[in-house]
């Protein structure tokens, strides 16, 4: 079995302070590593190098996908001006057999003609997150993905996430929130 | 196709967009012979002077924020990590921008040159002029735009401005050929030879540039 991911001593600079150096890691099939560290660690930087977003300043990155990656950053990529069903054909996961029962789980499915503007800024993280519980991919890339979500939410995404898991995905988050996921700790307070 | 379908649906969505600009070309072009006294031969010959300098100002307010909306609200990321390659989405979202501003801003061209010239022949010749120019306009407006995408200003596009005064030359040519009868075709040609290779090499730079934005 190949890691899906495989980091071999990255390391990252804002012009002349290290965010961040010789971080290696692999992550395989099935897999987790939950990214921790404090605020401006580099947490989120090291995450979209991996989806391919930046480049590291030094160091190895190979990553082996037999399908695609699903990135969830701290944007939720969603229109404002448009509806929630609107929002969801944007984010192509309209006629998905699962989509309903997501739909109802986060209580939005009677919210589906109404703008995104209108909603509340959890519920509009519930919508993005749409996109990671209808993904088609082998490798999950979320940065903080409870932030806004409610108690109940939290465990949803939690047992979505486990079960993934089980499905041979592989998951890469940072939160600060804790999250009862099987997963490996990073922690990039340690690695300066 | 998905890609083309998604565009379309977001700028009919934002009626600010697409209308604002059509707006503002009809008002320029209505004023315009309600502030001058001259007569209506002095008219006909300024029309196009008022005509282009109406579309490139409108067509720079029109892409204002063709790419600042997505890059705000993380759709580019997702753009830029999909399997879907960049330079055609933004190629795509160009061609929309031309669909709903340039295709009716050409054709409202096109009848206010009939009206203020009172020539049918003038206005359908310049009518493929209009259309060419305008998509060109979008495509190097963008350019501007993906250049200041973070400086939030349109600094960018002002810079691009004086790459398009050749082709205000040129289309100041294309007039007095039409009115001469001479070689109009010529500078259709012309026009679509620089359109083909922009159309191609523009969406290519911009999605480099977007690149180095989201890094």
């Amino acid at each position: 079995m190949y890691p899906k991911v495989k980091a071999k001593n990255l390391s990252y600079k804002i012009n002349e302070k290290k965010l961040f150096q010789n971080i290696s890691f692999e992550l395989f099939p099935s897999r987790a590593i939950h990214i921790q560290g404090d605020n401006g660690s580099g947490k989120t930087t090291l995450l979209k190098i991996i989806s391919g977003l930046t480049r590291q300043v030094k160091g190895d990155l190979e990553i082996k996908l037999d399908k695609s990656l699903c990135f969830l950053g701290h944007k939720n990529a969603l229109k404002q001006y448009l509806t929630v069903e609107k929002n969801l054909y944007l984010l192509d996961v309209m006629g998905h057999p699962d989509l309903t029962k997501h739909l109802t789980q986060f209580g939005l499915d009677r919210s589906l003609d109404i703008n995104l503007s209108n909603l509340s800024f959890g519920q509009q993280k519930k919508i993005a997150l749409l996109r990671v519980f209808l993904n088609d991919s082998d490798l999950l890339i979320l940065d903080e993905p409870c932030v806004g979500l409610d108690h109940q939410s939290q465990e949803y995404l939690c047992t979505f996430l486990n079960n993934e898991l089980t499905l041979g995905k592989s998951i890469l988050f940072s939160s600060h929130i804790s999250l009862d996921i099987n997963s490996e700790i990073l922690n990039l307070n340690r690695q300066i | 196709m998905n890609v083309i379908k998604l565009e379309l649906l977001k700028l009919r969505s934002k009626s600010r967009g697409w209308l604002g600009p059509i707006l503002v070309f009809i008002l320029i072009l209505v004023a315009f012979p309600l502030t001058l006294e001259v007569s209506n031969k002095d008219l006909g010959q300024s029309f196009f002077s008022v005509l282009w300098i109406a579309m490139l100002l409108v067509m720079m307010l029109a892409t204002e924020d063709i790419f600042l909306e997505d890059y705000n609200d993380g759709s580019l990321e997702q753009f830029a990590i999909s399997n879907i390659n960049l330079s055609y989405v933004i190629g795509v979202k160009i061609f929309i921008y031309w669909l709903l501003i340039g295709l009716p801003i050409s054709l409202l061209g096109s009848v206010f040159c009939m009206g203020i010239t009172s020539s049918t022949y003038l206005a359908i010749y310049i009518f493929p002029i209009l259309l060419i120019t305008s998509y060109i306009f979008i495509n190097v407006f963008s350019f501007g735009n993906a250049l200041s995408l973070t400086k939030g200003s349109v600094l960018g596009t002002l810079v691009t401005l004086p790459l398009l005064l050749p082709l205000l030359i040129v289309l100041g040519k294309v007039v007095i050929s039409i009115n001469l009868n001479l070689n109009y075709l010529g500078f259709v040609a012309l026009l679509l030879g620089v359109l083909s290779i922009i159309i191609f090499l523009i969406p290519l730079i911009i999605s480099y540039i977007i690149r180095a934005h989201l890094e």
